[in-house]
Formats: C-alpha cells, structure tokens, sequence
C-alpha cells in the first residue's frame, strides 16, 4: 500500500516526509545511498525512498542516488524502497556514521499492475495549488462539484438558485477555467453562468485546484486555472474491492447512494471498475419559506477498465451522467416589471411554500457521455508515448414555464436544446529525468459539433482546433531550487450558422496564440517552500460573446455578442508560499498572492438604454472588452492550541477592477477604472477542530490523506461586496453573514472492513442571508439548517 | 493475450454504440419556444373597420417594432378584438386559437392614458372571470395617449389590480382619437 501511495502522490507526499519534526538528539547524520536494478546492475531513476520512523522520504535521481539529511545516531530505520518497475523492499538501516549504502531492487515480473504513469511522474507545481481535504471531500460529494470546492481558499462558487453552481477561481469562472475529469477535459455549455459542470464527484478521490493561468498545461481558456478531478488508481492486486457510500441530507430529504467495485481478474494485467450513483432531492427550505420547485434527480454511472503488456498500458472509460434540476418556480419572470415587483417583495411571488419532490417546469436536464481511451507505449527507460481519445456528448435541455404548457403535444418540448459533441485526440512524448530535464512535448486536436434547438440564444457552430506544446522542468537533487517552462501554441476555427427565422448568422472566426509558463520551486528550508509562476495564456471569445442576441430572463436583461471581440489574453503572476513549523504549535499553511492582469476582458456593459420587445423594454448590456486586472491573497493555516485541540484559518481576499479604454496600465487609470460585476467579496473562515487518537494514528491512512476521528466547528464570514460596477445594478449586494457548520468523522473496523461515518451540519444557527454570487439573490434566502449524515464501507 | 485484446475492442464497439443510441433516442427533441412578434388590434364598427399592428419581425433587439398609431374618431363605439401571432415558425402560427383555447389561464389588460377612450366590457373566460381577447372601445373628445396592452399567464387573481402570473407580452400602442 505505501507503495502504492508513494508513487501516487510522488514528490508533494514526500516534501511532507521531509517537513516532519524531530527530538533533540545527535540528528545531523546523512543517509546517503545508490540504487540499482538487481537483474541489470543499472542504476534506477526516480525510486522512492521512505523512512516512515523517521517521517522522511526522497526520490533517486537519474543516477540513482539519494540522500536523506538529519537522521538520528545508531537509530534503527525502516527504509522503504519502491520503484515503478519493480518489487517493494524494506531494509533496515542504523547509522553510525555518514553512510552510503548500496541498495537492490528486484524486478517483479509477475506483478502485472496498472499504473497511472502521469502520476509516477507528478511533480509539486510551481502554479499554486490546493487540494480539497478527504473529509471535506467525502462530506460534500453528495451535494455537487461547487459545494465541494468552496472550501479552498480562493475558491468560491457562482450560483442560480440552491441547486445549480460553479466553481469560481479567484474570480474567474465558466469558460476561463477548465474542468478536467480523469484526464479529459469537460466540454460542455460552460459558457452559461446557470449551467453546472456535468461531473459526479463520486468518481473522483482527489480533487485539487490548480490557481493561476494554466493554458499550456490545460489548454485554451484556462485564463484562471484548473479543477482537477483524478480518480482512484484501478486496483492492483488480484481480487474484488471497492465501496458503497450512502449519505442523507435533512433539508430537502434529500438521499443519495454511490458504490464502485473493482475486479482484478486473476492471472492478468486486467482490472474492471463499475462505479454509480443515485440521488434524489426535494424543495429546499429557506429559514422562512420552503423553496417552490428545487429538487434534484441524478443518476450517474461509469466504466473503466485498464490493462498492461510488456510494454503497453491500456485504459478505456466510459462515463454517463444524467441529471434533471428544478429551478426556483419564483424566478421565473415575463418581464422586468415582474422582476422589480420579485426584487421588492420580501418572500417569493408565486411560490409553492411547501415540501414536495415533483420537479416542474421551470428545470433543466442535462446528460453527459464521455468515451476515453488511452494507450501508453513505454519506449525506453526515459521515453514514454501516450495517446489519448476522448469522445463527449453534453445534452442539455432547459424547460421554462410557458404560455401553451397545458397543451398535450407540447407538454414535453423543452424551450432551449443544445447538444455538442466534442472529439478530442492528444499525443505526447514525455521523458523521465535527462540531465536534469524531464519533460514533454505534445499535441492535441479537437473537433466540435453545436446544434441548438430552435429559439436558442446562440447559433449552431463547428470548429476545429489544434495545439502544440512543450513543457520541461529542472532539478538537480539536493539543490534547492527547481525550474519549470513551458509554451504552446493553440488555433481553433468556427463556423457558426443559424438557420432560424428570427434573425440570420453565417459567419466564419478563427483564432490563433501562444500560451507560456514559466516557474521556480525554491525550498527555502526543510518547512518552508516558495514557489513563483508567472503564466500567459489566452481565450477566445465564446460563441455567445459573438453571438448572442436576446433577453436573458433571469437577469431582466436584453444582451447583445459583438462578433468583432479579439481574444482574451490573460498574464498571471503568482507567488505561493508554503510553511510548517512544528515548533510553534504545529504551525502550517500555505499563502498565495496573485496579479491576474486581462487584455481584453469580455464583460457585459449596462448601455443606460432600453431596448424594446414584446414584453416590453429591457435595460440593454452589450458585451464589450477592455483591460482588467484581478488582484488578491489566499491563505490558510493550522494552529495546534492544546493537545488535539487545533485551529484553522482561511482566507480569500480579492480585487477585481476594469482599466480605462485604452489603458493597459494599472497605475496610470487607477481613477478611471470601475469594478468587475460579480466577483466574490472577501471572506474569511475559521473553526475549532478536535482530533482524536493523534498520536497513535495509523500511518496508512494519514498517508492516504484520510483523518482520524475529529469534530470541527467553524463559522464563515462573507463580507458584503462593496465594489460592485456603478451602473447596471439592480439591487444592492447583499449584507454581510456569518454562518456556523459543524463537522464530525470517524473512522472504524468493521469484521475487517473500514467503516466510515460523518455527520456534516450546514447553516447551523438557520441564519438568514443572501449572497451576492447567487443570481437569485433577487427573489430568494439561501437554504437554512440542513444535516447530513453519510456512511461509507470500503472493503476489499 | 490476444482473446481478451479481442473482447476489449468488443466491449469499445458496445460502449460507442450505446453512445450512438442515446443519443439516437433523444433525436426528437425539437425544441418548442414561442415568440410572440405580432400583435393585431382590429377595431370595428360605425362603418369604421381598421386593424392595427405592433410588429417585431426580427425578435428582440436588432431592428425596432414597427408599431401603428391607432387613428380613430371622436364619439363613436367600436368593437375591439386582438390577433396574436408567432412569425417565427413556417408557416406564421396564429396563437390566438391557443389563447383562446386556455382562457381561464389567461387575461389581457388594458392600461389606457387616453382622456378621450373608454375601455370597457372584457370579454370573460369559461369561468366568468375576465379574458379581455374583445373589448368595447368607446370614444368622445378628440385627444391623444396610449393603450398599453399586457397578457397576463397564470394570473393569481384576475379581478385584482395587479392580476399577478407572468407577462407574455406588454405593448402600447400610441393612440389619437380624431
């Protein structure tokens, strides 16, 4: 299993190892070693080297060598040693003296096992990066990817209503962050602020967010970063393993249930895994009211299989997700007189205040089928060549309440379809450690197919894209410093046709630019790390910046594309840092500042006009581009108080401005600028967390990221946005708010199976409140009181 | 080695087949969305018969409604009835059937700032309650305003003065009575 889990989690696990406190003691021995193959006398890049007593741990470097600093005098240590290819192996070691020592690894033929390679190979990014605790993962699987997420510092979540959302990175959302799911990134109507990214958060085990702009390494459009979404490794032993988790919410009684199982099949490199999940919710509650049509139908399902011979490793995935959201009946409005009379009164109009779990219209069902296969082919020691294809198709259909409903033959239409199927191929030849270099180069082509029903409010289009990259890293163990680049060219074409009769599109844009990143790691000291990036990367506009033409109904707005918008380009610098200091009360954390400066930002800009419809006059909003810059801090700590007892602290601070016309520096416009609509207001969260049986813990699951048994209280301020645009408001940002939550885990054996329990309560004190990222901050509260009780067996 | 690298590409075969299928299955979703661009008020009676029109051929934004000045004489009473149409769809679909079809679920409303122009005797639905599709125009002095007419969908109340439910349309109409 520590096997298993060095490799997984490769250099970032192993920098924890090394930021480990030690006792008094004549600690200042190094144990200093080679590494070779036993069949082969050759020396073995990239082997794990673990001294769990002495919490430390390194990886060889292309020659084989290694040293582990600071061990204790004639202490006996248990070296674990692991290597990609071959056989685990534990060697006991005392120290008397500085010492090399020779070690030996057998290659292990009959151990056909499937292996993630990128993961053998995933270095701590230069880019900063959070990833969502194993608590906070499993308490928020049940709910959706947003809920998940919101816990990282600098994340938050821009939502429609209690039951659609998406995560937000440091203020940008949509389609300038890229969501990738098991190595394929999510292709869907993302443009649209009401349209939830199609995952199953069951399927992944690790969830991280990757801050900053990430175009080189996740593609065009990921001006903000990344939600990286990685599945459990496919099991490797022979046998039958997996889990079923159940989980029961109090508000909305709401249920859900998810089980995966793995089969190795005996005598072969082959592992089937056959994941799903089922959820069911009603209406929601408000403090006050319940909320009128707010339940929730998933069913997802998913397949994966992988497989090895000498040289290949193979794996397919096949992954369906089908989810129907009813949204908020009050929220539907004709037109902006509704909306003001909505916005005035205190409850919501036309609202069914009572319990129930039909789904009417106003919902939206969306579908989503992702069909990947990969194919690794390992060249040599150094070389790799993968491939990946990956098929999608996203269904979304959104039903509104509408004048004929009533009428039989169009009781099931929706009013806006769109359907897109995207083909994607990737190929890349990456290498392992070459004079210090390891790295690769790639490309990628990807195809698209729109069709949208008639009366959407974007044309249908085709496009074609491709891209060209190289990404190479240095470090020279032990220096402390390590370097990261990277470039990468993108071009994509569309074509974009409407055949409707309303108004006629046949247009023809393309795009082309290069995309770079470049980074340093310096390990100032064993317990702090520092690391700066600085990345450009770019967007082209999407299809309903150019496009679009028509009343949004939920915001009372008539909006209007430009086809003439020039790509976003987005230039990223950020500086993260990294501490812990056993010393000082255990003291971790991590803080990361950032400047996210926009050429051409696409906004929507209010045009002090109304335009005239059947439905009478809307306020107009154009999408125009100017210079933007995105500023702020995301921290979080730890703090040991008394035993078991610890306290945590994040923060998320943000300032996101738009630069006079013309203007592309910051200091020059500083009077001139206005703020960016929609942008998180800061907020801060902190909580009291009580851990039990800490010293006696099994290293295994602190290793898999799982926490012991603990209790945590902790509350979230959300200070109210105060920079908000002058014009273009309807209403005032909401007030500030507090909310309380409280958090319980426990883990245990059952018949030799792991149990393990949680109790999540959220909104604890049923506070009443809005929030400024929730369109329907107009019409509704937030959800109150809500428990939630899960249940998961692991076994196998 | 080689028997289950043939079961494999079966089991990819299965798998982009029952791609294909689901997608196949959800071919008829066309979708059904209603844009009410023209709206007729005919107005008749006293040897006066004219039809008045607010028109947004191109849908919301892009070119203005074109929309009629209703020219009727002073002291005269006239029958009014209102045409509803989607120019959208080949051929132009006439919802006025619609409507008419669902009254109790529907309620026009007549807002009127003409000093001259009376609005009265709406039309009722199955239930009784107002409808408003036809109304009675009643005119005396010359003078001018507008008519602003609203159809109300699922109202909470028709009799009241805010009769609730959504819009579906809201147009005025400038009026001139001769």
């Amino acid at each position: 299993m520590l096997y298993n889990i060095a490799r997984l989690f490769g250099a970032c696990l192993l920098c924890a190892y090394t930021c480990a406190n030690l006792r008094a003691q004549d600690c200042h021995l190094a144990l200093r070693g080679h590494i070779i193959d036993a069949d082969t006398k050759e020396p073995l890049a990239y082997a794990s080297i673990i001294i769990k007593d002495a919490r430390k741990g390194t990886t060889s470097d292309e020659n084989g060598y290694f040293s582990i600093p600071n061990l204790c005098e004639s202490t006996p240590y248990t070296v674990d040693l692991s290597h990609v290819e071959c056989a685990h192996s534990t060697q006991i070691v005392k120290l008397t003296e500085n010492q090399e020592v020779n070690f030996q690894l057998k290659h292990n033929a009959a151990l056909h096992e499937v292996i993630v390679s990128e993961k053998a190979v995933a270095l701590q990014s230069t880019q900063a990066e959070n990833v969502v605790a194993h608590a906070d993962l499993e308490a928020s699987k049940g709910v959706n990817l947003g809920e998940t997420l919101k816990k990282l510092p600098g994340v938050s979540i821009l939502s429609t209503g209690a039951t659609i959302s998406k995560p937000v990175i440091q203020g940008l959302h949509s389609n300038r962050i890229a969501i990738i799911n098991n190595g394929v990134a999510l292709e869907g109507q993302q443009w649209g602020s009401e349209h939830a990214p199609e995952i199953d958060p069951f399927t992944a085990d690790k969830i991280s967010v990757v801050k900053g702009a990430a175009g080189v390494r996740y593609g065009v459009g990921a001006i903000g970063g990344a939600v990286v979404l990685e599945p459990a490794v496919l099991r490797e032993k022979t046998g039958v393993g997996g889990w079923l988790a159940l989980g029961g919410f109090s508000n909305g009684y709401g249920g859900v249930a998810s089980g995966s199982v793995d089969w190795h099949l005996p005598g072969r490199s082959l592992t089937f895994r056959l994941q799903g999940t089922a959820k069911r919710s009603g209406n929601l509650k408000a403090p006050d009211y319940w909320l009128g049509n707010t339940g929730v139908s998933e069913l997802n399902g998913s397949f994966r299989a992988g497989w090895k011979s000498a040289h290949w490793q193979h794996e397919i995935g096949v992954t369906a997700f089908d989810q129907k959201l009813g949204i908020l009946r009050a929220s539907h409005i004709g037109n902006l007189t509704d909306l003001l009379r909505a916005i005035d009164s205190p409850v919501p109009l036309n609202n069914p205040d009572s319990f129930s779990y039909k789904i009417n219209r106003p919902f939206q069902s969306a579908q989503h089928f992702v069909l990947k296969y990969k194919a690794e082919f390992r060249i040599s020691e150094k070389w790799k060549f993968s491939s990946q294809y990956s098929g999608q198709f996203n269904n979304r259909r959104e039903y509104d309440v509408v004048r004929q409903s009533s009428s039989a033959a169009i009781e099931n239409k929706p009013q806006l379809s769109f359907r897109l199927w995207t083909n994607t191929l990737d190929l890349a030849l990456e290498h392992f450690p070459i004079h210090h270099w390891q790295g690769g180069v790639g490309v990628q082509a990807i195809q698209q197919y729109n069709l949208v029903g008639r009366g959407g409010l974007i044309p249908d289009y085709e496009s074609y894209g491709g891209s060209v990259w190289a990404m190479e890293r240095w470090r020279r163990y032990p220096l402390p410093l390590e370097f990261e680049a990277g470039v990468r060219y993108d071009y994509r074409q569309t074509h974009a046709v409407t055949s409707g009769t309303l108004h006629n599109i046949d247009t023809l844009v393309h795009y082309g630019n290069a995309s770079g990143t470049l980074g340093a790691i310096y390990h100032i000291s064993k317990n702090i790390t520092a690391s700066l990036n600085s990345g450009y990367a770019w967007r082209p506009p999407n299809i309903n910046e150019l496009f679009a033409r028509g009343v949004h109904h939920g915001a009372g707005t008539y909006e209007e594309g430009n086809r003439n918008l020039r790509p976003e380009q987005a230039w990223n610098t950020n500086l993260n840092l990294q501490f812990e200091a056993p010393q000082w009360q255990n003291l971790s954390g991590q803080i990361t500042v950032y400047r996210n400066y926009i050429r051409d930002f696409i906004y929507l800009d209010p045009q002090k006009t109304f335009v005239l419809t059947s439905r009478g006059a809307f306020p107009a909003y154009f999408y125009k581009q100017s210079n933007a810059v995105l500023k702020g801090l995301d921290g979080s700590f730890s703090l040991d108080l008394i035993d078991h007892l610890s306290f945590e602290g994040r923060i998320s601070l943000l300032r996101a401005f738009r630069l006079a016309d013309g203007d592309s520096t910051e200091t020059s416009s500083q009077k001139a600028h206005d703020w960016l609509p929609l942008m998180p207001s800061d907020r801060y969260q902190y909580g009291l967390k009580w851990t039990f049986g800490g010293k006696n813990h099994d290293l295994k699951a602190a290793e898999s990221g799982k926490e012991n048994s603990f209790i945590r209280l902790s509350a979230g301020t959300t200070l109210r946005q105060t920079r908000i645009p002058a014009d273009g408001l309807l209403k005032d940002a909401p007030s500030t708010y507090t909310t309380f939550s409280f958090d319980a885990g426990h883990t245990f054996m059952l018949h030799g199976k792991q149990l393990e329990v949680g109790l999540n309560i959220q909104n604890l004190t049923n506070v009443r409140y809005r929030e400024y990222l929730n369109f329907f901050r107009y019409y509704t509260d937030e959800p109150g009181f809500s428990a939630a009780v899960r249940a998961k067996l692991i076994f196998g | 080695m080689k028997h289950i690298k043939f079961s494999f590409f079966g089991l990819l075969l299965i798998g982009i087949t029952a791609l294909s299928l689901m997608t196949a299955c959800k071919k008829d979703n066309q979708t059904e969305q209603e844009f009410i661009t023209k709206i007729v008020v005919h107005l008749s009676g006293a040897g006066f018969d004219k039809e008045f029109v607010w028109q947004d051929r191109d849908g919301d934004g892009g070119a203005a409604p074109l929309i009629d000045t209703i020219s009727i004489p002073a002291n005269v009473q006239l029958s009014a009835s209102l045409h509803v149409f989607d120019e959208s769809q080949t051929p132009v679909a006439d919802v006025t059937e619609e409507i008419k079809a669902e009254n109790t679920a529907h309620l026009f409303v007549y807002k009127n700032s003409v000093a001259g122009l009376t609005i009265s005797d709406l039309n009722t639905d199955n239930n009784g309650k107002p409808f408003g599709l036809e109304s009675k125009w009643t005119t005396t002095t010359v003078s001018s305003g507008l008519v602003e007419i609203l159809l109300h969908h699922e109202p909470t109340d028709k009799t009241a003065a805010e009769p609730g439910g959504e819009i579906d349309f809201d147009v005025a109409f400038p009026v001139k009575v001769r």
